[in-house]
């Protein structure tokens, strides 16, 4: 696929680090959340990125593709009018639901891993992808609950999921290591199942341990932790690109080019 | 490929259960069978946390003028009116500060800043 295959290293942009991420070194893609952007209207500062020539990834939180509802289309539509608007080579939504039963969850909810849960999940991504004028990538979520029942894991869903919808997966590492702390993912099983050929690009983030929960904060530090799940996904693929998202409690902007700088070294260290 | 009638009543089975779940996350409906209770509660609180951390963001001076009670009137609010679908965040914070107003914890000389609320 044209313009996905080297993204390199990136960045969240947010509009509470707009200059940050202008100003940093070693910016070589960013995402946007399309939520967040109106056509028309974009921001100056995604604007100047795009006459840099700095890809502008749309990253959706709203489509609840893993609802039981038929996928909202005016979401969709929307989210396929971002793309346009930043030529956008590829979108992307979570394997998730956020509204149910008349209420929303303001947050990405696990679906169960049952076969209801991936038809469904299914029909929703087909009708996405019908509606959207570029590629639809899908992220693994950070789940604090296991659903009962799951017939499943969560590597084989992810992987009948890109079985019979083609498409692609956006792997956060952040998340697989939260799962893998709260509820007893295996990130190498995951990695083992997942089909790594259909990897657009790897989200990683910061997060903190409270008690024997880790939340996935994205307004902590990046754990060693979670670049040793990156460094084991880099042992198996060279991923497309790597994005450090970051979305509350800002830093400096010494801090965030050493995290960009950190993601860099476990990527390059795999490339031969 | 499934379609038409087996589709359909995946997503009735689906909608149930992640109904089901989103009453007991979001507005003290009963666990769901086979659920573990303390996971639940972890769940219930982060998204409350989150929720309160945004209407704090949106609403600063309404948490300013309330303080040390910012938190317990806002988690009091939040399992009363769980965020209905379509709803947007600044209309949740806009709700909350009204929902403090009538209850006398809140100033009412204060004009109503959010113009799309609707009470729920």
């Amino acid at each position: 696929m044209a313009g996905i295959t080297d993204l390199g290293v990136g960045i969240g942009w947010r509009s509470e680090i707009d200059l940050t991420v202008e100003r940093l070194p070693g910016v070589d893609f960013v995402e946007v959340v399309a939520e967040n952007l109106h056509i028309g209207h974009l921001p100056e500062s995604v604007t100047l990125l795009l006459e840099r020539g700095i890809p502008v990834l749309p990253h959706a939180v709203s489509l609840s593709l893993g609802g039981a509802d038929e996928v909202d289309l005016k979401r969709v539509q929307h989210l396929g009018e971002i793309a346009e608007a930043v030529g956008a080579p590829m979108v992307s939504d979570h394997v998730c639901f956020v509204r149910a039963g008349g209420l929303d969850s303001g947050h990405l909810m696990p679906v169960p891993r049952t076969k209801d849960a991936l038809d469904v999940l299914v029909a929703n991504v087909r009708l996405a992808q019908r509606n959207l004028p570029v590629p639809l990538a899908l992220e693994n979520v950070a789940a604090l609950l296991e659903w009962p029942d799951g017939e499943l894991s969560e590597g084989q869903f992810l992987a009948e999921l890109v079985e019979r919808t083609d498409c692609w997966l956006l792997v956060d590492v952040a998340n697989l290591y939260a799962n893998a702390r709260n509820i007893g993912t295996d990130p190498e099983r995951f990695l083992d199942e997942i089909p790594l050929e259909r990897l657009a690009y790897v989200h990683v983030a910061g997060g903190e341990q409270h008690g024997d929960v880790y939340h996935d904060t994205h307004a902590h530090a990046v754990l060693p932790e979670v670049l040793g799940v990156l460094d084991e996904l880099c042992s198996r693929v060279r991923p497309p690109g790597v994005l450090l998202e970051r979305d509350d409690n800002y830093p400096s902007d010494t801090e965030i080019a050493s995290e960009l700088a950190a993601i860099r070294a476990v990527v390059d260290k795999h490339r031969g | 490929m499934i379609e038409g009638n087996d589709l359909s009543a995946a997503r009735k089975r689906l909608a149930a259960q992640q109904a089901e779940l989103l009453n007991a996350l979001l507005a003290k409906g009963p666990v769901p069978t086979g659920f573990d209770e303390q996971r639940i509660a972890v769940e219930r609180r982060a998204l409350l946390s989150k929720r309160r951390g945004i209407a704090r963001m949106l609403g600063p001076a309404v948490a300013d003028e309330l303080g040390d009670r910012f938190r317990p009137l806002f988690d009091a609010y939040a399992v009363e009116n769980p965020r209905r679908a379509g709803s947007r965040a600044r209309e949740d914070a806009a709700a909350f500060a009204e929902w403090c107003r009538a209850s006398g914890e809140l100033s009412v000389n204060r004009k109503a800043r959010w113009k799309f609320w609707q009470s729920n």
